[in-house]
């Protein structure tokens, strides 16, 4: 019998034997199933920054997971051999959610990310370690294209403590043609993330000639600011060639300060650059005074003269969750 | 045949259509789910992961 998954907008009918668009939920004898509950294909202790959450605990570590699958597949993954492989093809390991937490503790980790892939394919066990992580005192981040129904994102969000959310293009047309998905649902789940009380921060990935236009850029930028508030860090990304698009450039430097420029003179107040060296664009500056309030150099933090949360020379609150 | 008879008749065969329509949409619908139970083994290699304490060559 023909089977319905409704966890993410693709509502794939699944016919028996068969797996959705994300390779790991299956219908066997119409029971919807899932193959990588506790079986990560990816653990790792990375900085928290690496996320990126640049106003989540900085300079902590994080217990990192993923299983294989994604529901999107976007061209420029930079993930590939994970996010689009089948689970037949990458080895993993049995991790149930008590030898994560057990881990967490051992490794002095304050909170545990779900990331790499994307936590909305492995639901149940996103779900199943975050409410056994909080109630151990873990912080659970979860780091997602955004890409799942508004009702299981609900009850998922109420043990997430922080998120970073890709919003990769500003059209419909984008997502469905880079990535085969769509705007809206995307959209929807950055504003109830934010409206709850999920610290959420915002990756854009800068793909040259796809999505670099500065009118497009301003246009997300717009939507950010008046759906999420000009407090969401913001982190513009740069593009390497990868999986099915290895024939556009990188992004340069130059044009990823141009984003963080039309982000500022739109009024975002903490506006990042990723995955390129830059000085200014890896900074945190007070909204205020303007003076740097925390200086790194990659994942590096260099300086935190944040006092509680607060600039110590304005003493402006600063977005985030510091401690 | 007779009036009741052929009440009779309709009758019966308005109850078939609707026990059929009732089948065919039940099988024409799909279940739905949100969540997925696990299965017990997985249908890859299992391999210990290593280097947890190293940094991820993975994006994000």
């Amino acid at each position: 019998m023909k089977i319905q998954c409704e966890l993410c907008p693709k509502m794939c009918l699944i016919e028996p034997g068969q797996s959705g668009e994300c390779r790991v939920r299956i219908n066997i004898d119409g029971v919807l199933r899932t193959v990588v509950y506790a079986y990560p294909c990816s653990l790792h202790i990375d900085p928290v920054e690496k996320k990126p959450l640049f106003h989540f605990l900085p300079s902590s570590k994080i217990l990192s997971i993923a299983t294989v699958g994604c529901n999107l597949h976007c061209k420029n993954c930079q993930n590939w051999e994970i996010s689009q492989a089948n689970p037949e093809d990458v080895p993993a390991e049995y991790w149930p959610p008590e030898r994560l937490i057990e881990a967490t503790k051992r490794y002095q980790c304050p909170s545990l990310a779900y990331t790499y892939t994307d936590p909305v394919i492995y639901y149940e066990y996103t779900y199943e370690t975050a409410k056994l992580a909080r109630n151990s005192g873990i912080r659970n981040v979860l780091v997602t294209a955004g890409y799942i129904n508004k009702e299981p994102w609900k009850k998922l969000l109420e043990y997430v403590d922080a998120a970073n959310i890709d919003l990769k293009g500003i059209t419909d047309d984008f997502y469905r043609q880079v990535c085969s998905a769509t705007l809206r649902p995307v959209q929807d789940a950055l504003i109830l993330a934010r409206a709850g009380s999920v610290h959420v921060e915002v990756t854009n990935l800068v793909i040259p000639t796809l999505n670099d236009n500065p009118e497009q850029i301003r246009e997300l930028v717009r939507w950010i600011k008046s759906n999420l508030g000009a407090d969401t860090p913001l982190h513009f990304s740069g593009f390497y060639p990868r999986y099915k698009m290895r024939n556009l450039p990188p992004t340069s430097l130059k044009m990823l300060e141009m984003a963080r420029q039309i982000a500022i003179s739109e009024g975002m107040n903490y506006v990042y650059i990723g995955n390129v060296a830059s000085k200014e664009g890896q900074n945190t500056y007070c909204p205020g005074c303007k003076i740097p309030l925390i200086e790194r150099s990659g994942y590096t933090i260099l300086q935190n003269r944040l006092r509680q949360g607060h600039c110590p020379n304005c003493g402006k609150e600063i977005y985030g969750v510091w401690k | 045949m007779t009036r009741r008879k052929f009440f009779r008749k309709m009758a019966k065969a308005g109850v078939a259509i609707i026990v059929g329509g009732i089948w065919l949409t039940k099988k024409a619908v799909p279940r739905k789910f949100i969540r997925a139970d696990a299965v017990r083994k997985y249908p890859g290699l299992l391999k210990p992961l290593r280097n947890i304490s190293k940094q991820s060559k993975w994006s994000g």
